[in-house]
């Protein structure tokens, strides 16, 4: 279509065209489609038409197109509703064999291992036959982990059957591999001579198969990540938070985000949607509104602004009014109440969910403090680093004892499985973005400006930068508000 | 001139030879070899030089010492001292780095009289690290004990340091940036685990870094981990070191201005950072001290973590809380207040003496102690009658009718103690011994006061303010209140006896309570008695007749009431309490034995064969299957060998009678009778320690025998393993003894009896459980006055070294008296020494005073008993060992217990294992080489009236210490010891409640609930503020705290008590073989305050901030220890 094609088709109804709406019309992958919405939902009494009226009323998605379709979510995974724990030491043992057992199965395809009580039974025994100097293998969640005088690594792994020491030397292939308490490992090698001790040649995670393929929509939706609102904070960034209320609904849209916005049909929360009360010493004084339920109530307001054809995701943080322990179940029937929206679902941490056909973990994150501590190299300013190293294990919190509080439910919530498609995170304020054999990782920052701790910290956060995810192309791309 | 008087050298004599009696004892008893060493392992020491010496285990250091404090200050002395040490001039070592080491720390301990553990402890390492441009620097390893040492010492520790290195030729540390942010970051945290007392800000952490010529390291002390920079080459560990911050923040930033003295005095370059530190913050000076609008300014400090069950008994310096009084008695002072005994009983028993109360000023804490002299409380019972209440006898009657505490009473305060704390002044009440000094200026008669008309007319005649006792609390109420009063009363009262009968109406009443008038309440009519309404009408300007004397009396008063009241009466009337000061419960007072968790009777290793109890008669039964001995249990402990016959032995002496000694080896290399601390082939320690098979069967039954003991006591219990470095056990005989006398001992060997410190100068026999005979024959002739001691009732002054015990002291004392005599006899085979029955045998007794913290005991004796829960010393006795009375608590041993017993064996091997040690036993208490803190102590009789209105004045303590008596102008003469004064008496050194009701109430509601009912009955206290700050700062922190600990908790075998850090797929223990393995966190240790919390969060209407934290955690509490499938089934689901 020519440009003045355009003009005249609008002129014949009695409108004049500025040079923007022009731009935008004509650069649209459908310019008569979308000339016949426009004309539909212009004022009569209206003259001029601008770029904004193009973007408000024909790009935003109105009851047609991609945007139009009705939602197409799913939960696969969500401990709502389904907390079994009572605290007693029985769940806390069937809670970590549970872990065992779904982690370890993924790797028995790889290795065929042996149980460890069948190596310390050799122990002892004088001459090994021939068949004991082969390589073999055993599957253990980590319970210890050492360095020794002499700068061996010495890791000790168990199973249902028993418990073995597990010795890396310093000077092997494999003595930089980082191994995390409690996580489940394949480990192959000989056992020394004296029993008891197992020199390892070779580890292995349970891993994503090199095989993995990602899902994709058929319809070009998009869907945007979003985590750590902190509604409440004194340091909420308030404007950026309108501005990509108005962005979403199609107010100052720029040219290139016009189409993303088009398509745009899912928000995904990754928790924190409010600062909370109680969450750290001392932070009533950096509270702007006090009162939990008030922290929500604007929430909520913001949340009515959403379109209705955008649906949303919201998982909770530790900054929420839910359980800290952790698999966190939805908020509560009190605070859902208060979303008029019926457009949001509410799911637990971590939650999976299918969202047209594209699989997504959402996990708020807490692991990563436990992570960046305890893994070397790990750090606050790239977290899809530590993501990666968290889908590596195929699990999304595997250090017990540390940061993360965790609730005995039956089933370990934290295993990664079924393999998901994208893993979304937030928790650290920060945006990192990866994608790991076909998975895509990514944790979407903050609406947060810097607060005291992280100063004190010195941790940069980077606040109103969103992920989108073409759910058909599996494309990111990160649209940033504010300055 | 002397340093003492004869009778006191005669004193000191007769301790000296008391205490080689007994020394002469344990070395005899010693030396038969059945113990570690073969003498007494507490060497005595005269004077400083010597503890430091003993201490530091440098051969003429003590000389070197004495020489350099003749010439110098301590300070330059310590620095002096530590110079010639690193330069080789005294000592021998074999590396530079050791002799340095050496240097720093003998600096520390003189600094500290030779008394804390820090210099042994707190500073445990000293290495050196190479800069970028390959330079040598120190590096000096602080660890958590440094804090013992001060912040003067932590400090100073580092200018030594610095002084040494300049005298060895080093170079001064260079950081590196990241070392430099790594130090920001981790002082910080530790500031946010545990307490500092300044907060450094980051730039001033990073100017003394980047500056000090010494590299300020220091040992993980905390679990925690920085999280920034972390792996830095140079610093070994990412855990939080807490020593690096306790000696930057408390030390280098608060003590600049000292340090800076040093430095210039030294002519040090390197050091003008201090200047930009002294100038950037002031934070000593910036708070208490200046009070430029003189007017009283309420602190709320002391408010801060207020904890369930220890009740607020005045808010800040709010009316009806306790008003101070300046001055001492015999048994304040050295951060000790006191209170009428008949307020700690309208306390609901919350105070005894000895309980630690936290106040507004001038100090943090102080102890508490009955003083009858003072006033009273006044209190409004529920039919309305105002009581003043000044005996024990009336509190205990009427405290059950209270329904307003309307005024605590007083509380005295010392000027030392204002001194001490460098706290300006706040305005003295107007009282008796600053109006008969006003008096005297007007005229030399002694006048006498009867009534309140005697008073009036000696103010008219001689123009003096009223009488203290006739003036009322007129700053409580307003001039309009004043008028109000005036006018109901002169309209409707009458006069009936003298009395003045007033119809009951609510806003005169409460004037009148506020005022704290006695009255009766009958038939709706307030009666005040006559006296009361003779001042009371005089002073609102009526006429006896009750009519308005002048024309227009209320025209132009003074906005102030007593003022107003002044010129209503035609007298100068003077405030009666300016100052009240807030105060609440600190930590109850301490009087109890000494007993490790669990209570061990014996210093022998029984594993695991002990059971739970660690009994050794399970274990002589045990066998670990059917096939094993009996008996026989397998324990690691140390090996010896007899130097005659070869023998190995775990025994001190050997079978063949000569006394063995440690037998180390390397356990790798299988290399045995090794002399060396590290192992010549590979190179890792030594150690005689090994897991050997012991017939605890044939031992226990040996032993018995040996005794001829029979098995008459009910439990035995050693230690599950020895913790010490050479593990040498205690001989078993010891234990089977001590179970029978039922006594426990502690780590060291000794057994320990815990007492709250409290003051004392003078003393009353009666009081104290003597006789007339008895005190003479301890060597006192003459009271405080120089008469001789005639009556058990005569006030007499304390010898320093003498301490008065509790009862419940004593009679642990006793048993271990016995214990000892039986040792003696029976294991020892020497004659018993204290045959003692009664607590009358035990006075007169030596006895080791020694503080935690620190590794030096004080000789004392044993003076007599008290009620009192607390032990009542010398303060001097007190500041020997490095403690004063703000509600610290310390041991006594008895001499011979410690000097037997005690070895260094059997300390355990680990940082801080030597702090709570009798390694040196002062003698002799020199008052200059105690803790300063002591020089400040008041001794006058009565303080001058230029005092008082220097406080009126808001003045520095400073301003007036010309004209008051302080031990620190006393010392170096014999005054230093004798002729000490205080201003006001106390009958009863032990008077009001025996023990704190915190103490006697069973459970945390008990405790709660009648925290929260004194509050609502206290005027000066706001319940509802103590509700919310008990919520704030004790459940909130549990439940959140212990919320966290479930979620993240480790567990534990019941059986063999292994600890896991998760649970083992297994289930059971893979330890023991299947013990049960259960939790260490449970619900109900989450949950025990959420209820209660709830109800008086609701009860008191805190804010809903709060209460919307409390309501959040039992919703997580609900989500973790309940089933959503099980708990939604209700009625309906069965319907």
């Amino acid at each position: 279509m020519h440009d003045m094609d355009i003009v005249k088709v609008l002129a014949n109804k009695g409108y004049i065209l500025e040079p923007d709406a022009l731009d935008m019309l004509k650069g649209s992958r459908d310019p008569d489609e979308l000339i016949g919405r426009l004309l539909s939902g212009l004022d009569p009494s209206a003259f001029i038409i601008s770029g904004k009226d193009v973007a408000r009323i024909a790009i935003k998605p109105a009851a047609t197109g991609i945007a139009g379709t009705p939602p197409d979510i799913r939960i696969l995974k969500d401990i709502t509703n389904n907390s079994t724990c009572i605290g007693d030491y029985d769940e806390f043992v069937g809670y970590f064999r549970n872990r065992f057992s779904i982690l370890g199965d993924m790797m028995r395809n790889r290795i065929s291992s042996r149980p460890i009580e069948s190596i310390l039974k050799k122990k002892g025994m004088r001459s090994a036959s021939s068949s004991e100097k082969n390589e073999i293998s055993i599957i253990g969640i980590v319970s210890d982990h050492r360095v020794t005088a002499n700068g061996h690594r010495l890791i000790e792994v168990e199973d249902q059957t028993g418990s073995i020491s597990v010795l890396i030397m310093k000077d092997s292939d494999i003595c930089d591999m980082p191994v995390l308490l409690d996580e489940v490992i394949g480990v192959t090698g000989v056992p020394a001579s004296d029993g008891g001790l197992f020199i390892a040649s070779s580890i292995i995670y349970p891993d994503v198969p090199y095989t993995n393929v990602a899902r994709h929509s058929d319809e070009p939706a998009v869907a945007a990540l979003i985590s750590d609102v902190h509604v409440g904070s004194d340091t909420f960034l308030e404007d950026n938070w309108l501005s990509f209320l108005d962005w979403i609904n199609g107010d100052s849209v720029s040219d290139q985000d016009a189409d993303l916005v088009s398509r745009l049909k899912y928000i995904v929360v990754a928790g924190d949607l409010v600062d909370g009360i109680g969450i750290y010493p001392g932070q009533d004084k950096e509270l702007h509104i006090l009162d939990i339920y008030d922290q929500y109530k604007k929430t909520a307001e913001y949340f009515d602004q959403i379109p209705k054809h955008i649906s949303v995701v919201i998982s909770p943080g530790n900054h929420d009014a839910v359980r800290q322990a952790e698999p966190q179940p939805a908020l509560p029937e009190e605070i859902r109440s208060m979303f008029r929206n019926d457009n949001i679902t509410f799911v637990g941490n971590p939650a999976a969910v299918e969202i047209e056909g594209v699989r997504f973990l959402i996990y708020h994150g807490r692991s990563i403090d436990d992570m960046v501590s305890n893994l070397p190299g790990a750090s606050y300013s790239y977290p899809e680093k530590v993501m990666v190293e968290l889908l590596k294990r195929r699990h999304l919190s595997p250090i017990y004892g540390g940061r993360v509080m965790i609730a005995p439910e039956s089933k370990d919530h934290f295993v990664i499985d079924p393999l998901p498609d994208v893993i979304h995170s937030g928790h650290v304020h920060t945006v990192g973005i990866c994608r790991y054999r076909g998975v895509l990782l990514a944790n979407s920052g903050t609406w947060q400006g810097q607060t005291e701790f992280q100063k004190r910290m010195n941790i940069q956060p980077d606040p109103a930068r969103i992920p989108l995810v073409d759910l058909k192309s599996g494309e990111v791309s990160v649209i940033k508000f504010g300055e | 001139m002397p340093k003492t008087s004869e009778a006191q050298e005669l004193y000191f004599k007769k301790l000296e030879n008391e205490f080689l009696k007994c020394r002469d004892i344990a070395n005899k008893a010693r030396a038969q070899g059945y113990d570690p060493a073969l003498q007494s392992e507490v060497p005595s020491a005269t004077d400083l030089a010597e503890r430091v010496e003993v201490l530091m285990g440098v051969e003429g250091l003590a000389v070197h010492i004495r020489f350099c404090e003749e010439k110098m200050s301590r300070e330059e002395a310590s620095l002096q001292v530590a110079a010639d040490i690193a330069a080789g001039l005294v000592g021998k070592f074999d590396k530079k780095v050791d002799a340095i080491q050496c240097a720093i720390r003998t600096a520390v301990a003189v600094l500290t009289e030779g008394v804390v553990a820090a210099p042994l402890e707190g500073i445990s390492q000293v290495s050196l690290g190479k800069n970028d441009d390959g330079t040598d620097y120190i590096k000096v390893y602080f660890a958590g004990p440094i804090r013992s040492a001060g912040g003067t010492a932590e400090a100073l520790a580092v200018l030594a340091a610095d002084y040494v290195r300049r005298k060895v030729g080093l170079a001064p540390y260079k950081p590196r940036d990241i070392e430099v942010e790594r130090y920001v970051e981790e002082i910080m945290l530790y500031k946010s685990i545990a307490s500092l007392q300044y907060t450094p800000t980051d730039d001033e952490i990073r100017l003394i870094v980047r500056n000090c010529p010494i590299c300020i390291d220091g040992e993980p002390t905390e679990q925690e981990e920085v999280q920034g920079y972390r792996n830095l080459e140079r610093i070994e560990t990412n855990r939080v070191r807490g020593g690096i911050a306790l000696v930057i923040a408390e030390g280098i930033i608060l003590k600049a201005p000292k340090v800076k003295k040093h430095v210039d005095k030294l002519k040090f370059d390197g050091w003008e950072f201090l200047d930009k530190i002294i100038a950037g913050s002031k934070p000593a000076a910036s708070e208490g001290s200046k009070e430029d609008e003189k007017k009283i300014k309420p602190k709320d400090k002391f408010l801060a973590d207020l904890i369930a069950g220890r009740p607020v008994f005045g808010h800040p310096s709010r009316p009806g809380g306790f008003r101070l009084r300046y001055g001492r008695s015999r048994n304040t002072g050295f951060a000790t207040a006191g209170i009428h005994p008949a307020s700690m009983i309208i306390m609901d028993d919350f105070i005894a003496t000895g309980t630690q109360l936290k106040v507004e000023r001038p100090g943090k804490a102080a102890a508490m102690v009955p003083v009858d002299s003072l006033e009273g409380p006044t209190v409004k019972l529920f039919n309305g009658d105002v009581v003043y209440v000044d005996d024990v006898k009336s509190a205990i009657a009427i405290r059950n009718d209270i329904t307003e505490i309307l005024d605590n009473g007083e509380i005295i305060l010392n000027y030392g103690d204002f001194l001490e704390n460098n706290h300006t002044f706040v305005p003295s009440p107007y009282v008796e011994e600053w109006w008969s000094q006003d008096l005297a200026l007007k005229t030399a008669e002694k006048v006498e006061i009867k009534t309140a008309k005697d008073a009036f007319e000696i103010s008219e005649k001689y123009d003096v303010p009223l009488h203290p006792e006739y003036t009322y609390m007129w700053h409580d109420i307003t001039t309009e209140d004043v008028v109000y009063l005036s006018k109901y009363i002169s309209k409707n009262g009458r006069i009936e006896e003298g009395q003045l009968i007033l119809p009951l109406e609510p806003r005169s009443k409460r004037i009148l309570e506020l005022l704290l008038i006695i009255q009766k309440v009958r038939d709706e009519k307030v009666i005040i008695p006559p006296d009361y309404t003779y001042t009371l009408t005089r002073c609102l300007g009526l006429d006896t007749d009750l009519s308005v004397k002048d024309k227009s009396p209320y025209d132009s008063l003074d906005a102030h009431p007593w003022n107003a009241v002044s010129t209503l009466s035609g007298v100068t009337v003077m405030e009666r309490a300016p100052a009240r000061i807030g105060a609440r419960m600190g930590r109850p007072e301490k009087s109890k034995l000494r007993e490790m968790k669990p209570p061990v009777h014996v210093l022998f290793p029984v594993g695991d064969a002990g059971g739970t109890r660690r009994s050794l008669l399970d274990a002589s039964s045990y066998s670990k299957s059917l096939s094993d001995k009996i008996g026989e249990i397998e324990v690691e402990m140390g090996k010896r060998r007899c130097p005659d016959c070869g023998a190995i032995t775990i025994k001190n002496i050997c079978d063949c009678g000569a006394h063995t000694v440690p037998y180390y080896g390397c356990p790798d290399c299988k290399i045995e009778g090794l002399k060396t601390e590290t192992c010549p082939r590979c190179g890792k320690p030594t150690t005689s320690n090994v897991m050997q098979k012991v017939n605890i069967k044939a031992l226990y039954a040996k032993a018995l025998k040996d005794l001829g003991e029979r098995e008459n006591f009910d439990i035995l219990k050693g230690v599950q393993g020895l913790i010490s470095k050479e593990k040498t056990p205690e001989p078993l005989e010891k234990g089977i003894l001590r179970a029978k006398h039922d006594v426990y001992v502690f780590k060291d060997g000794t057994i320990r009896y815990d007492l709250s410190d409290v003051p004392i100068t003078h003393f009353i026999p009666r009081e104290v459980g003597l006789t007339v005979e008895k005190v003479k024959g301890l060597g006192y002739d003459k009271d405080i006055y120089g008469e001789p001691i005639t009556s058990p009732e005569q006030v007499i002054e304390l010898r320093v070294q003498d301490i008065i015990l509790s009862h419940d002291c004593s009679s642990y004392l006793i048993k271990v008296c016995a214990f000892i005599d039986d040792l003696l006899e029976k294991f020892y085979h020497l004659p018993a020494y204290y045959n003692v029955s009664s607590e009358d045998d035990l006075i007169g007794q030596l006895v080791i005073g020694l503080a935690p913290h620190t590794s030096a005991g004080v000789l004392g004796r044993i003076l007599g008993f008290t009620n009192a829960s607390a032990g009542y010393a010398h303060p001097f006795f007190h500041a020997a060992k490095r403690r004063n009375c703000d509600g610290d608590e310390d041991c006594v041993m008895m001499l011979l217990d410690g000097l037997i017993n005690f070895s260094l064996s059997y300390l355990p091997d680990r940082r801080g294992g030597k702090m709570d040690a009798p390694l040196v036993l002062s003698m002799r208490i020199d008052p200059k080489e105690i803790d300063k803190e002591s020089h400040n102590i008041d001794v006058m009789a009565r303080y001058p009236r230029e005092f008082y209105l220097a406080t009126r004045d808001f003045k520095s303590p400073k301003d007036v210490e010309k004209i008051i008596d302080l031990v620190s102008k006393r010392l170096g003469t014999p005054a230093q010891y004798e002729g000490f004064m205080f201003t006001h008496g106390t009958s009863d050194i032990a008077a009001g409640p025996a023990n704190s009701a915190y103490k006697t109430l069973g459970t945390m509601e008990d405790k709660l609930k009648a925290q929260l009912e004194l509050g609502r009955r206290l005027r000066a206290v706001d319940e509802k503020d103590v509700a919310e700050r008990v919520i704030n700062s004790h459940f909130l922190p549990d439940l959140i705290g212990n919320l966290r600990a479930f979620s993240t908790q480790q567990m534990r075998c019941v059986k063999c008590g292994a600890k896991f850090r998760r649970p083992p797929l297994t289930g059971t223990c893979p330890k023991c073989k299947g013990g049960r393995i259960i939790l260490t966190v449970h619900e109900g240790a989450v949950t025990k305050y959420m209820e209660v919390s709830l109800s008086i969060a609701r009860e008191y209407g805190v804010p809903k901030y709060t209460i919307q934290r409390l309501e959040l955690l039992e919703l997580s509490i609900q989500s973790l220890f309940q089933n959503d499938k099980s708990k939604q089934m209700g009625l309906a689901d069965f319907m």
